[in-house]
C-alpha cells in the first residue's frame, strides 16, 4: 500500500517524510530548533524503507533495514545537540511505525478473513519487533568515551 | 539538606517519565544527579509508572515513592532535565540552582491549540500520500485529521477515559473518509486517507518503547507498555470496525 516506486517520486516521498516526522515532533512538544533534525531522522528512515520495499524486501526485513540508518542519524543529531537520543527517536520512527498493519488487521477481522486477519496481525507484530531491535543494535554500538562521560564520575564542588 | 537532595532527584525522574522519557534514562539521570549532589547510600528502582527510591544520611535512612499514572510527551521537557544533570554533573550549579532548573523544565509551555491542530492535520495529509494517496485522499485524510485534533481536544477537556477517546478519535476518522467517497466518485480510495488520519493515533511510541524495554531485559515496564499499546491498537480498530459495520447497515456502504 504504497506509492509506485519512481526516482522523482522519492524526492517527494522524502519531503513528505520530512512534513509528517517534524508534524509528530509538534505533537510531542520537540523544541523547535531540533525540528529539522527530527524531520530528517525519519526522512532518512523511510526513504531506505521505500528502497528496500522497492528491492524486493518483506516489510519486517525493510524496516529492520530502514530502521539502522535512521537511529544512526537520531544517535548523530543527539550527540550534535547534546540532547537525549529520544528526541529524535520518538519522532523519527513514526513513518515505520505499522500504522496500516493495525488497520489491515482491524479490516481483515471485520471480514472474518481470519487467515488473511492473523498473517497481517504476526506481520505488524514482526515490523513493530524488527522496528525495535533495529534501534537496539544501532543504540548499542559502543563510541569512544567522551569527557562528558568522565565528568558523570563525581561530585566537583565549585567552579 | 539530604532530603531536599533526595527530593529533587526523584522529582526529576518523575518529570523525565511523565514527559515521556525512557525508563533506563530516568534511572541513569537519577543516578548521575544523585551522585553529583552527594546523596549517600542511593539505590532507585524505576518503572514504567513508578519509582521507588531510597537514600541515606547521618538522620537516618530515607526514601521516597512516585506514581506516574499517565504520560503526555513532552520531549522539551526531557530535554530540559536532561541538561540539567548534566549541568549538575560538570559542577555548574548547585542544589537550589537545579531547583529553580528543574521547576523552570516543569513550566516549558506546550505549542498551541492551533499549532497541534496543524501539525495532526498536515501529518495527515503527509501520511495519506506515503501509503499511496493521491490528491482525494490527501485532501480527505487533512480534514480527517483536523476532526481527530478538535476531538482529542475536546475529549481531553472533558475527562473522556482514553480507551474511548480512541475509538471516538478512530471511528469520526473513519465516518469523515467514508462520507468524502461521494465527493470524489470513482477512483478515490477510502482505506489510504483512513490509514493517513489514523497514523496520528497509533500507539507507536508505546509499542516501540514496549520492545526495546523487552530487548534491555526490563520485562515488568515492557509489558506494561505493551500493553498499553496493544489497548490502544484493539481500541483503533473497534472505532474503524464499529464505523464500517454502521455504515454497511444503515447506508449499505459496501464493506
Amino acid at each position: 500500500m504504497m506509492q509506485p516506486f519512481s526516482l522523482p517520486g522519492c524526492v517527494w516521498q522524502f519531503g513528505a517524510a520530512i512534513v509528517a516526522t517534524i508534524c509528530f515532533a509538534v505533537a510531542f512538544q520537540t523544541p523547535r530548533r531540533h525540528f529539522l533534525s527530527c524531520g530528517l531522522t525519519g526522512a532518512v528512515g523511510w526513504i531506505v524503507y521505500v528502497l528496500g520495499t522497492a528491492a524486493g524486501l518483506s516489510a519486517p526485513v525493510a524496516t529492520l533495514v530502514a530502521a539502522l540508518p535512521l537511529t544512526g542519524f537520531a544517535r548523530f543529531f543527539a550527540i550534535a545537540h547534546k540532547a537525549p537520543i529520544t528526541l529524535f527517536l520518538l519522532c523519527g520512527i513514526f513513518p515505520l511505525v505499522p500504522g496500516a498493519g493495525i488497520y489491515y488487521t482491524a479490516y481483515y477481522l471485520l471480514l472474518n478473513e481470519e487467515q488473511l486477519f492473523a498473517a497481517k496481525g504476526v506481520e505488524t507484530l514482526k515490523t513493530a519487533v524488527a522496528l525495535a531491535l533495529g534501534i537496539a543494535i544501532v543504540c548499542s554500538i559502543p563510541l569512544p568515551r567522551t569527557v562528558s562521560r568522565h565528568q558523570y564520575r563525581g561530585p566537583k564542588q565549585t567552579r | 539538606m539530604r532530603d531536599r537532595a533526595l527530593e529533587l532527584v526523584v522529582e526529576a525522574g518523575k518529570t523525565m517519565l511523565e514527559n515521556g522519557g525512557e525508563v533506563f534514562r530516568a534511572q541513569d539521570t537519577m543516578e548521575i544527579m544523585a551522585r553529583s549532589l552527594g546523596v549517600e547510600g542511593f539505590h532507585v528502582y524505576v518503572l514504567t509508572n513508578g519509582i521507588f527510591a531510597s537514600a541515606e544520611s547521618a538522620a537516618g535512612e530515607s526514601s521516597a515513592v512516585r506514581h506516574i499514572p499517565r504520560v503526555r510527551i513532552h520531549l522539551g521537557r526531557v530535554e530540559a532535565v536532561n541538561a540539567l544533570s548534566r549541568r549538575l554533573a560538570a559542577g555548574q550549579t548547585d542544589l537550589p540552582g537545579a531547583e529553580a532548573a528543574l521547576a523552570e523544565a516543569r513550566a516549558l509551555p506546550e505549542y498551541g491549540p492551533r499549532m497541534a491542530w496543524l501539525a495532526g492535520a498536515v501529518g495527515s495529509a503527509c501520511f495519506g500520500y506515503l501509503f499511496g494517496g493521491a490528491a482525494p485522499e490527501i485532501v480527505t485524510a487533512f480534514f480527517a485529521g483536523l476532526a481527530e485534533m478538535l476531538l482529542l481536544r475536546l475529549f481531553a477537556r472533558g475527562g473522556v477515559s482514553k480507551v474511548f477517546t480512541d475509538i471516538a478519535g478512530a471511528a469520526v476518522c473513519t465516518a469523515l473518509c467514508l462520507a468524502a467517497a461521494p465527493l470524489w466518485g470513482a477512483g478515490y480510495r477510502a482505506p489510504r486517507a483512513i490509514i493517513g488520519a489514523l497514523m496520528v493515533l497509533t500507539p507507536g511510541v508505546s509499542l516501540t518503547m514496549a520492545i526495546r524495554d523487552l530487548i534491555n531485559a526490563d520485562y515488568l515496564s515492557g509489558t506494561i507498555r505493551l500493553f498499553d499499546a496493544l489497548l490502544v491498537a484493539g481500541c483503533l480498530a473497534c472505532g474503524v470496525a464499529l464505523t464500517y459495520i454502521a455504515a454497511n447497515t444503515l447506508l449499505g456502504v459496501p464493506l
